[in-house]
């Protein structure tokens, strides 16, 4: 099976996000042929190169998202196309500039793809789904965007030259024009000639993906992604757009990973990092409002978008899933699939944990980067109260990695001065040395050599964070059989799943109680520790993921194939290619195994964080998920 | 852009010092409710209980500040409004509840916060904050930066555009006065093509960089030798061009290089106002991208913004003129009527100038075809007179051979770069005073390092056959 992977600043390359666990699955899906499809971010990252491919990596494209557009190509500029174009580009804009949350939320889906007549892919999203308030879409917002969108891809690959037309005075006025409309919100109401500019240059390069020759008609009877069997888009973002693309024009399911939400990416970084490297590389300035309100609107609709169409969508963790859900992704097309890390780093510490090591269970461990939202001065706190009701307890700030930010380096010389401040030195007797309870020391020390051995350094490991996104450090700790004390922050929850100890952020007392609980207890310490690891075991290794994605692709596969004429070895048509059921409506598997999809059994009661974060796999879903044939209703009918 | 909040600050950590009832009570009752679910080891969540002793220790010192715990101290009548006050800057910048989402989950604010403030998640805080907070107005934006350069590197730069022209000028002068007093005309040929050599580096220079410099890839590698292949025959013709047609009408004479050297001094000359009027179009043009509300409103202030910069160009050249009869020997006297050949040589300065503008904001092949056009009447021009040397081709020199008894041989570079430079005018009234031509701060990034359609690679793999998307099918892979 041949699995085209969508990127955006990524994979292929030696930097970028979402690398790492793109190369563990295409090394761990060695069964399968990959095609990378990549989107670049900058010059940086063009400089770099690749990293190392396997041999299974047929093929690898890559298009940039920055930079200047490519000369137009002949055949632009007819009156029809510019009729076109306008039409197209002027319902797209439309639906950029509307009101947030207007009218219903969105729910109906246009018959989509090829498949529409082969039953697949085109009925889901029949009912309104959970999620009320998408970002300011209404069903015929949302339908208007997609066909805008479509619209100009057609146009793209008609005509070509999308880019010099997106960047005309045709698109400036027609942007114009929607956004002086009467409905139009306040924000893009007062929209300038130079915020338009900057939208309509934002938006070209947002598009890319559409001009490119990825879908087959290339050079050389390449097929590009008409040829492969299943889309994965492994972030957000633009790279969702070939695979939209794809799954119209031919078809193909497609599957929307995301570690972390690139809307809310485009969010916190004012609209700008969505679209491809820095935006406005010289200055950076930051961007107007009605610039960040019209190209926020276009990156949330474009993820509603993504996510209705989506055959499945994945999510690294709740915080993901909740904002999926938000946007408008079905719940019944959602399936949490956890980050895999390497755990054979921290399988000989985790192994000894059984038998801690002399002295090692009064230590406190804490491993990260001295950051302000790490908030090791609340650390420092609760370890001075800790120190009132065991004196002979110690903490060890192991520093990863020095933060890169400027202004912040103050930070960790403020902690040390606070830790000198509390913690005197203290000698056992007149005549030695003395020592501070408290050490900062820096990994790669001659005493903490390796991540493994900062982890092993103490009985107990704490984080203190007050933001945090996937708390990667928490997991390791977890690896190593150590038991843990973190605050309510992040994913922290669903991560720790009662296997360590949790408190409320920024309340250094309660961190000091649940400290000093595990201090005094070793044998609950170990219990814990214990626990932790085979948590950990199970939910976080990179062998848990990839084989979560194996079975994914499977499904995907055989619920949802690619409509295809099937073509014997002498060209001939192939007679019974195709099972039958693949055309009949409903479940093939009902009654069979025990949830009816396929769908991994919740773990321990313990992991559910809290009653209303009940994750949705925890309840029988109440529907066929993948959209083959009609939904329940019809088919009691 | 993000910065934490001053409540977020690092420095002053104090954890809540008098945490109300309504902030302890959800969460301790979902604590409560999570023990249960705590499978693994007993009451693992915490609050961890307090022993007795301790709990009195702590009151005794003082430390527990919650004094008012389970005294039934009512909270504040509006939580949200404390969150609004600390987020105030966030909430009246966002464009969505989304982003007020955003950012306050950047600060730390979970759902188990949020139902502090009696909402059932973020987005719902968010969202009455969005509502609650009166959107900032925010400042019109001030004119487009400067860029960052002191006003004196500035004058510098500008005044650099005048060295192609001193050159020339000098070059120009020195060799002519040479010619005239030795018979010998090596060394002034080899000062004249020193100096030319020297005047076309500066140019080269100068082109390169400031206000004239062509952004971005051209319209590919064909339009960019197209381009210079042009205005290489225009300066050629310039130079050589009205010898040549004499020569072909009239039998031939010998080269006089006055009126070439004094059509070279006028066009490097013309580099500085060239370049001091695009820069001030340009910045003039931002400037009223910054304030215009519509694109009518720009396109109206922009048009006057270029005739008076065309104005001041051409008035530019009708200074430059005179100058170059100060410097070059043997010309007429500075105040004499503009001769036809420098008539041409202003057009043709004329034409370059729209014509490098045009490139400069993105309309290459406008460009291009003004010059084509001019190039294509001068080498008509030639070929017909050409032409009409052979046996019974005669009238078909007739009309340049007319053009010129009339007005001099300069008339028909006079012609023909007028009527281009004339189109590129009406042309350019149209495409420059249009807002997408001044495209924003995005239009100046760095060049791709390479073709950037698509680059592949198919690592020692057999070409995918026909049969592929029927394997693909199957299920096994």
């Amino acid at each position: 099976m041949r699995v085209g992977l969508l990127t955006e600043g990524g994979y292929p390359y030696a930097t970028g996000d979402a690398r790492v666990w793109c190369d563990r699955l295409v090394r761990g899906l060695a069964q399968h042929e990959f095609e990378v499809y990549a989107l670049s971010r900058g010059p940086g990252q063009e400089a770099t190169g690749w990293g190392e491919l396997p041999r299974h990596v047929g093929r690898v494209r890559t298009a940039p998202l920055w930079g200047e557009p490519e000369p137009r190509r002949g055949g632009w500029g007819g009156r029809r196309q510019r009729r076109r174009f306008a039409e197209h580009f002027g319902e797209l804009a439309t639906a950029i500039s509307a009101p947030y949350g207007s009218g219903a939320p969105y729910g109906s889906g246009v018959p989509y793809g090829p498949g529409a007549s082969h039953g697949s892919g085109a009925s889901h999203g029949a009912s309104a789904p959970h999620g009320s308030g998408v970002p300011g879409c209404s069903t015929d917002q949302a339908d208007r965007f997609a066909n805008g969108l479509h619209g100009l891809a057609d146009l793209a690959g008609e005509y070509g030259g999308l880019s010099a037309a997106l960047r005309s005075e045709d698109a400036v006025r027609t942007l114009e024009r929607a956004c002086r409309t009467l409905g139009a919100p306040h924000g893009a109401q007062r929209a300038r000639v130079a915020d338009l500019l900057n939208v309509t240059e934002a938006l070209e390069r947002a598009l890319r993906p559409l001009s490119l020759d990825w879908y087959g008609e290339g050079a050389g009877g390449d097929p590009g992604l008409s040829g492969v069997d299943l889309c994965h888009t492994a972030t957000g973002g633009a790279a969702v757009l070939p695979g939209l693309l794809a799954k119209r024009r031919f078809g193909t399911p497609l599957l929307l990973t995301e570690y972390g939400v690139r809307l809310r990416e485009c969010y916190l970084t004012g609209a700008a990092g969505a679209e491809g490297g820095p935006p406005f590389p010289e200055g950076g300035r930051p961007l107007s409002g009605p610039v960040r309100s019209l190209l926020t609107a276009f990156h949330g609709r474009l993820a509603a978008e993504a996510y209705a169409r989506a055959d499945l969508i994945t999510p690294g963790n709740t915080h993901t899933r909740r904002w999926q859900e938000r946007c408008g992704a079905d719940r019944e097309r959602l399936r949490t699939v956890y980050p895999g890390m390497d755990a054979a780093r921290f399988a000989e510490v985790g192994e000894q944990c059984a038998a801690p090591s002399e002295g090692d269970d009064r230590t406190l461990v804490w491993v990260g980067r001295i950051e302000p939202p790490k908030d090791v001065i609340a650390l420092l706190h609760a370890f001075a109260e800790v120190r009132r009701w065991q004196p002979d307890a110690r903490l060890r700030i192991i520093e990863t990695r020095r933060g890169e930010d400027a202004e912040q380096d103050g930070y960790p010389a403020h902690c040390r001065a606070l830790a000198d401040h509390l913690f005197p030195d203290e000698a056992a007797d007149a005549h030695s040395a003395g020592d501070s309870p408290v050490s900062f020391e820096r990994l790669g020390d001659p005493e903490v050599p390796t991540l493994a051995d900062a982890y092993a350094a103490g009985g107990v490991v704490v984080l203190s964070s007050v933001v945090e996104g996937f708390p990667v450090g928490l997991v390791e700790a977890m690896f190593c059989g150590r038991a843990t004390v973190s605050t309510d922050v992040g994913a922290v929850c669903e991560v720790i799943g009662g296997t360590g100890l949790v408190v409320p952020p920024r309340n250094p007392r309660a961190l000091a109680d649940a400290c000093l609980a595990l201090l005094s207890d070793a044998e609950r310490c170990a219990r814990l520790g214990a626990a932790a690891r085979a948590r950990a075991l199970e939910l976080f290794t990179v062998e848990q993921n990839v084989a979560a994605f194996r079975g994914i692709y499977l499904e995907l596969m055989s619920h949802c194939p690619v409509p295809r004429e099937e073509v014997g070895e002498g060209g001939g048509p192939l007679p019974f290619a195709r099972p039958a059921e693949a055309h009949v409506p409903g479940r093939w598997t009902a009654g069979r195994d025990g949830d009816g999809f396929g769908h991994r059994t919740p773990g321990p009661a313990a992991s559910r964080p809290a009653p209303e974060h009940t994750p949705t796999w925890a309840g029988p879903p109440p529907r066929e998920p993948l959209g083959v044939g009609p939904c329940p209703s019809e088919e009691r009918a | 852009m993000t910065t934490p909040p001053r409540r977020n600050d690092p420095f002053a950590p104090a954890p809540d010092p008098d945490p109300t009832p309504s902030d302890q009570g959800p969460a301790s009752d979902r604590f409560a409710s999570d023990r249960g679910l705590a499978a693994l080891s007993g009451a693992a969540r915490v609050p961890v209980s307090r022993r007795p002793d301790e709990a009195s220790a702590r009151t005794g010192t003082g430390i527990g500040a919650g004094k008012g715990q389970g005294k039934g101290r009512r909270g504040p009548a509006d939580p949200v409004r404390a969150l609004m006050h600390r987020h105030h800057d966030l909430c009246a910048r966002a464009v969505d509840p989304l982003e007020i989402a955003a950012g306050l989950e950047a600060h730390g604010v979970t759902d188990r916060t949020a139902a502090r403030f009696r909402h059932r998640d973020v987005f719902s805080l968010a969202e009455e904050l969005y509502a609650r907070v009166p959107r900032a107005e925010e400042p019109a934006l001030p004119a487009a930066a400067a860029p960052g350069r002191a006003l004196g590197v500035r004058m510098t730069l500008a005044a650099l555009w005048l060295l192609p022209g001193a050159l020339c000028a000098a070059t120009a002068s020195a060799a002519l006065r040479v010619d005239a007093i030795r018979k010998d005309a090596t060394i002034g040929l080899a000062l004249g093509a020193g100096g030319a050599a020297l005047t076309l580096i500066a140019l080269w220079l100068c082109l390169r960089h400031g206000p004239l410099r062509v952004r971005g890839r051209g319209a590919g590698r064909g339009g960019r030798i197209a381009h210079a292949l042009g205005t290489g025959w225009l300066l050629g013709y310039a130079a050589a061009g009205d010898w040549l047609l004499t020569g072909l009408l009239d039998g031939r004479r010998p080269y006089d290089a006055a009126p070439a050297a004094g059509a070279a001094v006028v066009l490097a000359l013309a580099a500085a106002p060239a370049a001091w009027c695009a820069r001030w179009f340009a910045v003039g043009a931002r400037r009223r991208l910054a304030v215009s509300r519509g694109l009518e409103e720009f396109a109206s202030g922009v048009r006057p913004l270029f005739a008076g910069v065309v104005t001041a160009f051409l008035c530019a050249l009708a200074a430059l003129v005179p100058a170059a009869r100060l410097t070059v020997p043997g010309s007429p006297p500075a105040t004499a009527h503009l001769s036809t050949a420098e008539g041409a040589a202003v057009a043709l300065c004329g034409l370059l100038f729209l014509a490098r503008l045009l490139a400069v904001h993105g309309f290459r092949r406008a460009a291009l075809s003004g010059i084509a056009v001019a190039c294509a009447v001068q080498a008509t021009a030639l070929a017909t007179t050409a032409a009409a040397r052979l046996p019974g081709a005669g009238p078909l020199g007739e009309p340049v051979a007319r053009l010129t008894a009339a007005q001099g041989a300069a008339a028909v570079p006079a012609a023909a770069c007028g009527a281009a430079a004339l189109a590129l005018l009406i042309h350019a009234f149209g495409a420059l005073c249009r807002a997408s031509a001044h495209g924003g701060p995005g239009a100046r990034t760095a060049r791709p390092a390479r073709d950037p359609r698509t680059a592949r690679t198919t690592p020692d793999r057999a070409p995918y056959g026909v049969h592929r998307a029927a394997q693909g099918a199957h299920l096994a892979p």
